[in-house]
């Protein structure tokens, strides 16, 4: 039982890792402009198409598709960003719908493009087996989870330490008075943007190396990202990757001691509970009042 | 000149009096709702194609009637497609072929019973959808058939213990209960691990049937993405099973060409091996004109989406002929066929179930697909114990 419960864990932390990547860029966009991506799933899977198409074109590995990915993914959430900014009234609101609606179209160009079929690496490479003690996971797995974290820890340093970064949170914290600090909100709108482009990409990379990709998928990912992005409390980066951890040990744990059937429902059950004891998340601060 | 006009009306009021002069020859609007976009994407494709190329060739080779296909998106959603055949009802379509999923067929022939039109489909193997004694509703599958082919198989090899690791999706689940029942009644060791379908990490399964079932063979009940994940989880684990069998959309020369590492050994419904044989005439002309549309080599989604529409075709035609197909005789003309098709025998009961539906089982062989059972009909020797990694 020891042994099953440890590879659980282990499963569910590169499972989290992998939530985490594709929360994060929701979770900046969010801090940013209060603005909730709907359609940043499908953003992660346009990633992971793109390293499909290079992968089959030239026959090479989708880790090499990385740049091309961020080129096509970053536009596009340039793209996003100019139709969201085009809203006058009830942006938070609004954007709600446009960015569905853009999720929905970009589901159908996926489609058009790609068609229906499953697609996954044939990277054998990527899918064999690192062992490490009592541990089993794709080498995928790990490396991904691995550059997870860097990631993270660029992201954290460069919000914290940048002065883009530091613009971003001015602009998070007080719009206004960001504004009467010389700062553009305009441009830190546009840097959020392309940093959540920059997170999706990886990540979609990753979930075609490591897993099953098809059209409808980006939605679910929407939904996972969403519901780490609120359990971590907004605008918390190491929410963000604790929420997404604790997220997948939990979801693991609940295959290996009770059904894999309640995976879905269990990670449900976490996100309620949180909530329930917690309502500005497990990272959130508690708003000001007055 | 005028006596002869005369004689020849006089002709043609007197055969249609008596009956004996042919109905017109007409186009027939069929009306076919499946699931191009969302979840079914795929495996609605795939049936669409068949019934198009059944289209084609029923048009080609029946010299009087034709029949021209009215194709409505169900986007993979009950409420869709129920729309759906509203529209199509709405637009005079004879009869409905296509459907995907038993969720979406559900609904989706209520509402065509409703307007009295024909359902035919092989997208839903629910047993519930032909409890419903509904005259209008037939299908040329049935989960009997695909656990006939999965028990069959592990009998054969004489397994002792297997773990199903299947779908909570309404038609894996049925099916895996179905296989559950009758290797229980067999005396053969089973455990089940049912997953939610938006799992997609699926070693913590794989290491409970490595560490604690400690079953001889994984029996794989779900789609191709959840198949790909679970070998993908017991190629890193490497559990100690003889083999793994799954069953639709698994023994495929799309997984074969999609997946060349990952499907070494595995098992899967087939009705045909791959490179695919076509023996008869039937089969060779629906080969050819699959390749024609659609420049690539037939599947078994479009074997069936062919089959059910081909029968309906003809069904069509008999009933224009004998004058029955407004005053609602499609479906006894239906209830009528009893004909060897690509899928084997097809003859409908008075639920509109084929009880002739029989799987085939094949497996992936050096990046193609041999049927291994029944004997009677296997292209190839199976391997067996053999697993993918």
């Amino acid at each position: 039982m020891t042994e099953l419960i440890l590879q659980a864990i282990y499963s569910g932390l590169l499972q989290g890792g992998s939530y985490a990547l594709i929360a994060l860029g929701l979770a900046v966009v969010f801090g940013t402009m209060k603005v909730i991506n709907l359609a940043h799933g499908e953003l992660v899977l346009l990633a992971a198409y793109v390293a499909y198409a290079v992968e089959s074109a030239f026959e090479v590995s989708p880790i090499v598709a990385i740049p091309v990915a961020l080129l096509v993914v970053c536009v596009s959430a340039v793209l996003v960003y100019f139709l969201v900014d085009r809203i006058q009234k009830d942006r938070e609101l609004n954007s709600l719908i446009l960015t569905y609606g853009i999720g929905v179209m970009l589901t159908n160009a996926v489609l058009l493009i790609w068609k229906a079929d499953i697609r996954s690496t044939k990277s054998a490479w990527l899918q064999d087996a690192v062992v490490i003690g009592p541990f089993y996971s794709m080498r995928s797995e790990l490396g991904f989870f691995v550059l997870s974290l860097v990631l993270m820890g660029l992201l954290w340093w460069w919000l914290s330490k940048s002065w883009y970064g530091r613009a971003v949170r001015a602009v998070a914290s007080n719009r206004d008075a960001a504004k009467l600090m010389g700062i553009n909100p305009r441009t830190t709108e546009i840097v959020s943007f392309v940093v959540a482009g920059i997170l999706a990409a990886f990540a979609g990379v990753a979930l075609y190396s490591y897993g099953v990709i098809q059209p409808p998928l980006g939605h679910a990912l929407t939904v996972k990202a969403f519901i780490i992005t609120v359990l971590a409390g907004v605008g918390s980066i190491p929410g963000v990757l604790a929420g997404a951890l604790l997220l997948g040990v939990v979801e693991a744990l609940t295959v290996t001691l009770l059904s894999s059937a309640l995976q879905e429902i269990a990670g449900m059950g976490l996100f309620l509970l949180v909530l329930f004891l917690m309502p500005n998340g497990l990272f959130g601060t508690v708003a000001r009042r007055g | 000149m005028k006596n002869i006009r005369n004689h020849l009306a006089a002709i043609i009021v007197a055969g249609t009096a008596f009956g004996v002069v042919p109905a017109h020859a007409e186009e027939f609007l069929v009306g076919s709702e499946v699931p191009l976009t969302g979840t079914l994407a795929r495996v609605g494709t795939g049936m669409k194609e068949g019934i198009e190329v059944a289209a084609d060739v029923f048009n080609r080779r029946n010299g009087k009637h034709k029949v021209k296909i009215v194709t409505v998106d169900d986007e993979s959603s009950p409420a869709k497609a129920v729309a759906a055949v509203e529209k199509l009802a709405s637009q005079g379509v004879v009869a409905l072929t296509g459907g995907y999923g038993s969720n979406n067929i559900g609904p989706a022939s209520d509402a065509a019973n409703k307007a009295n039109l024909v359902y035919m489909t092989s997208g839903g193997v629910d047993e519930n959808l032909s409890q419903r004694g509904y005259k209008t509703f037939f299908r040329i599958n049935n989960t009997a058939g695909y656990s006939t082919a999965m028990v069959g198989l592990l009998a054969d090899m004489g397994a002792k213990s297997v773990s199903i690791v299947t779908s909570t999706k309404e038609a894996p689940a049925d099916l895996a209960k179905d296989v559950e029942k009758i290797l229980k009644a067999k005396g053969i060791k089973v455990v089940v691990h049912s997953f939610d379908p938006a799992i997609t990490d699926f070693k913590p399964i794989i290491n409970k049937v490595k560490l604690q079932d400690k079953s001889e063979i994984i029996a794989m009940v779900g789609y191709e993405n959840d198949y790909v994940g679970i070998i993908r989880a017991a190629k890193v684990l490497k559990p100690e099973v003889k083999a793994m069998v799954g069953v639709w959309s698994l023994a495929t020369a799309k997984m074969a060409s999609d997946f060349p590492d990952l499907m070494p050994n595995v098992y899967g419904t087939a009705l045909l091996p791959y490179p695919a044989e076509f023996k008869t005439a039937e089969g060779k002309e629906f080969a050819e004109t699959y390749k024609k549309l659609f420049n690539k080599e037939p599947d078994y989604l479009g074997q069936f989406g062919y089959v059910q529409s081909m029968l309906l075709f003809e069904a069509i035609a008999r009933a224009a002929d004998a004058g029955t197909l407004k005053t609602g005789g499609l479906p006894a003309e239906l209830r009528k066929s009893d004909k060897e098709t690509l899928i084997g025998r097809v003859k409908f009961d008075d639920k509109g179930d084929n009880p002739f539906f029989s799987h085939r089982m094949g497996q992936h062989q050096s990046g193609k697909v041999a049927v291994v059972w029944p004997k009677d009909s296997a292209t190839g020797k199976m391997n067996f114990p053999a697993v993918p990694w």
